[in-house]
């Protein structure tokens, strides 16, 4: 099934060449052809409809209750990362989540690294993730950045990347969770002879980072907060409720009384301990952020400071992932840690810097230019694939606020044969590991990978066009040879 | 547990429930119109056993059966439609995925993606269909009897099950009362013994009946036996012995007779357990029924005013 596959431009992570599989893919790739693209396409359906019904699905704003509700479009062939390549990604996130969380606990601290001037104190402070509100606040272990959801990419000869730090509210972890159950149940003979990393207990370490932020008692009350049955990710807020067994509540379900914030339940109202909040920074509290957020919890902010309810993440994590302050990350864990950098970033320039931004106003149309606080494929050009008019009228949006901008060059991120139009194709690809921080860091092993569906498209956020893979971390998968 | 949690199990069973008792509806007045020389049509009564009427009127132009029909499986216009039902207890279940067993949800979500993917119909459903759409919702029941815990969201499920039940038992007896025996003082005339079986195989209990009875059909026999059997679990009294044991599990003072809760709920059940069906006959059966609604309707209001809108009375 693999004889017409041609990888091209870019790291392809199943063939060196056509014809040419890398010798730790080989079993995998002979069990897919055994197989067959007949059956892999049938079964492919079965477990897009399979999908449909276990509920993961995310709805349209907008939309009425039988409206538009879609899956995350599923491709079947799995992307292998071997157990060994595995830990040293582990360790590189490990390190890099540290130093995120030494650092969050500085800017909101005594501000060491900018007193040192490592990072101009204006780019912290005109950061749109910046809270002034956190200055001086402790949060319970001083953890931060309790959940993490790093995007990864490979380059072009094949080298793992940070592209964005994804410190706030990252999705997309039951679709990991799932797939993996759809996997099992569609195409169990792939996952014979090989050991392939289990990765069902994510819910129960989530529910033991969040329990370790209370530390003040022996059976914390943790809830999922979410903005509502309405938003589009409210599939996985509840399935992650109910995967921990915990409660899923709105803001209404909430209050603050007397010291401690309280859940309104049927007989009578229970304190709460730890707040896992799906919504962002300036709805959490109308007292504090947004005054005009009917989502949050009037008050919240107070008795978050005062030590009585733990929030994951805290507030202001958003400062460490702004486009901008992720150029300095490799400054930042050798200011913390002493230490090299275990994973790299991706090759950034800076607009407010004057050099760079000469360059890169004079390569516009070779770079991708992104605005620093956006996520999510939003407020981006890329360069290749604009106008002309689009190249202007960017060119002028970054000399007014030149803060706002950084630019990569154009990257051809790695490819994974996957399933389009009926043929195997290399469809580019990333990845999406789910971090905890409790009391001790916890890496998911895989990720979700987000795949470019779209044929050279090199965008894979769900929005244009984007699916996803299941993710397996394998022992190394070529048979022993008898000796 | 939050007050829209308990609200929301309580409408996915009602729901369900619903959809259960108007399938097995349809099945009956299905399989008696394939048969010739019954004087009555079905399909009318049942718009009114649903006490749709006025709304059907609304969005209807004929009372064919095709129309009828229509109206009582997939029609939007219609909240109680078959489509509408199963699209509420659906989106009841999504917004509380996080109780409920993930065996339960998938099977509820399957049945309303089998649905969507159909699309509608035209004429009338097959029996098969309707075959199916009911044991559907039996499946569902039987899944939670297997996998849900007995803790306070299952006595939320049972009222919202056990209400709607007791409703629609008593309105098919009472439509169907109407129309064969339009003058009280015909009561024990002339039997129509299909006629009864049906009224029978529609509240599901015809061989419950033949078994505890072993006598020949007579319409105040039915009537007893779907309102006051003690053992029937789709009759009127073990729905509201049901009712009111939910109530003493979710909260013994709520239940006791201190309360206003408890106060009304033991006085409708003593109404409907201390008495036989002449008495009830000789005060109007209609009438009898007719309380008997009003009574579930404000029970339905004191349990959303208690426990379901909870959170509007928590205030500093």
């Amino acid at each position: 099934m693999f004889s017409d596959y041609k990888p091209r431009g870019g790291f392809d992570e199943y063939f060196v060449a056509a014809n040419r599989p890398r010798s730790c893919l080989e079993p995998l790739i002979s069990s897919l052809g055994n197989l067959g693209l007949e059956e892999i396409s049938r079964s492919h359906s079965a477990a897009e409809r399979l999908l449909q019904q276990v509920g993961a699905t995310f709805r349209l704003y907008d939309s009425d209750i039988d409206g538009g509700e879609r899956i995350l479009p599923f491709d079947p062939l799995p992307r292998l990362i071997t157990a060994g390549e595995w830990a040293s990604l582990e360790a590189g996130l490990i390190q890099r989540l540290q130093a995120i969380d030494l650092f969050l606990g500085d800017v909101y601290g005594d501000q060491h690294i900018l007193n040192d001037g490592v990072i101009p104190r204006e780019y912290i402070e005109t950061s749109q993730g910046w809270r002034s509100a956190m200055v001086g606040v402790v949060p319970p272990l001083q953890r931060w950045c309790h959940v993490a959801g790093l995007d990864l990419i490979r380059d072009e000869e094949g080298t793992w990347r940070v592209l964005e730090d994804n410190l706030r509210c990252p999705s997309g972890v039951a679709y990991y969770l799932e797939n993996r159950r759809v996997m099992k149940r569609m195409f169990p003979s792939l996952f014979h002879s090989r050991t392939v990393q289990a990765i069902d207990d994510y819910p129960s370490h989530l529910l033991q980072t969040l329990q370790d932020l209370a530390p003040w008692t022996e059976t914390p009350k943790v809830v999922v907060l979410t903005p509502g049955s309405f938003n589009s990710a409210y599939f996985e807020h509840s399935y992650l409720a109910q995967q921990m067994g915990i409660e899923l509540v709105e803001g209404r379900d909430l209050f603050c009384h007397n010291g401690r914030v309280w859940l309104k339940s049927t007989n009578g109202s229970q304190a709460v301990d730890v707040i896992y909040r799906r919504i962002d920074d300036d709805f959490l509290d109308p007292n504090c952020f947004r005054s005009d957020s009917l989502l949050g919890v009037r008050g919240l902010m107070e008795l978050y400071r005062q030590g009585t309810v733990a929030i994951a993440n805290a507030p202001g994590t958003g400062v460490a992932d702004d486009k901008l302050v992720y150029t300095y990350i490799p400054e930042i864990i050798d200011y913390y840690l002493k230490e090299e950098p275990k994973l790299q970033n991706v090759t950034t320039y800076r607009c407010s810097c004057a050099q760079d931004l000469d360059y890169v106003l004079a390569n516009l149309d070779k770079l991708v230019v992104k605005s620093v606080s956006e996520a999510g494929g939003y407020g981006m050009l890329i360069g290749p694939h604009a106008t002309t008019d689009e190249l202007v009228e960017f060119s002028n949006r970054i000399q007014a606020s030149p803060r706002n901008f950084i630019a990569q060059p154009t990257l051809y991120l790695s490819t994974v044969p996957s399933i389009s139009h009926g043929e195997v194709y290399p469809c580019h690809v990333d990845l999406r590991p789910y971090c905890l921080r409790g009391h001790e860091p916890w890496i998911s092993p895989g990720g979700l990978t987000r795949v470019a569906l779209r044929r050279n498209s090199l965008v894979v956020n769900s929005s244009q066009g984007g699916g996803c893979k299941d993710t397996w971390v394998v022992q190394d998968d070529r048979p022993s040879v008898n000796v | 547990m939050l007050g829209r949690v308990a609200e929301s199990l309580y409408w996915m069973f009602r729901n369900i429930e619903r959809i259960e008792n108007l399938s097995r509806f349809l099945e009956v007045s299905s399989a008696m119109d394939l048969d010739s020389g019954i004087a009555i049509e079905p399909w009318m009564p049942l718009i009114d056993a649903c006490g749709d009427r006025e709304l059907f009127q609304e969005v209807k132009s004929s009372f064919s059966s095709e129309e009828i029909v229509d109206f009582l499986v997939q029609s939007k216009n219609n909240p109680s439609s078959i489509r509408s039902c199963l699209l509420l207890a659906r989106e009841n279940a999504r917004q509380i995925r996080e109780v409920l067993s993930t065996e339960m949800w998938e099977h509820l979500n399957a049945m309303y993606w089998r649905l969507k993917h159909e699309g509608s119909f035209a004429g009338l459903p097959s029996l098969e269909w309707l075959v199916r759409i009911r044991q559907d919702c039996q499946l569902f029941y039987g899944i939670a009897d297997v996998c849900f815990s007995r803790s306070l969201g299952w006595q939320f499920c049972q009222l919202g099950r056990l209400v709607e039940r007791a409703d629609k038992t008593a309105r098919i007896l009472d439509v169907k009362y109407f129309l064969l025996l339009p003058h009280g003082e015909n009561v024990g005339g002339v039997v129509d013994q299909l006629q009864w079986i049906a009224v029978l195989k529609t509240a599901g209990g015809y061989q419950m009946f033949r078994q505890s009875r072993q006598l020949s059909i007579t319409p105040k026999g039915v009537a007893q036996f779907l309102l006051l059997d003690r053992h029937f679990p789709r009759s009127v009294r073990f729905c509201l012995d049901g009712i009111h044991q939910a109530l003493e599990n979710i909260d013994p003072q709520q239940a006791s007779s201190e309360r206003t809760l408890g106060r009304h709920v033991g006085m409708m059940r003593a109404r409907w357990t201390y008495t036989d069906i002449v008495e009830i006959i000789q005060y109007g059966l209609h009438e009898s029924i007719d309380r008997l609604q009003q009574d579930l309707n404000k029970t339905h209001n004191q349990l959303e005013e208690i426990y379901f809108h909870v959170s509007q009375s928590f205030s500093l």
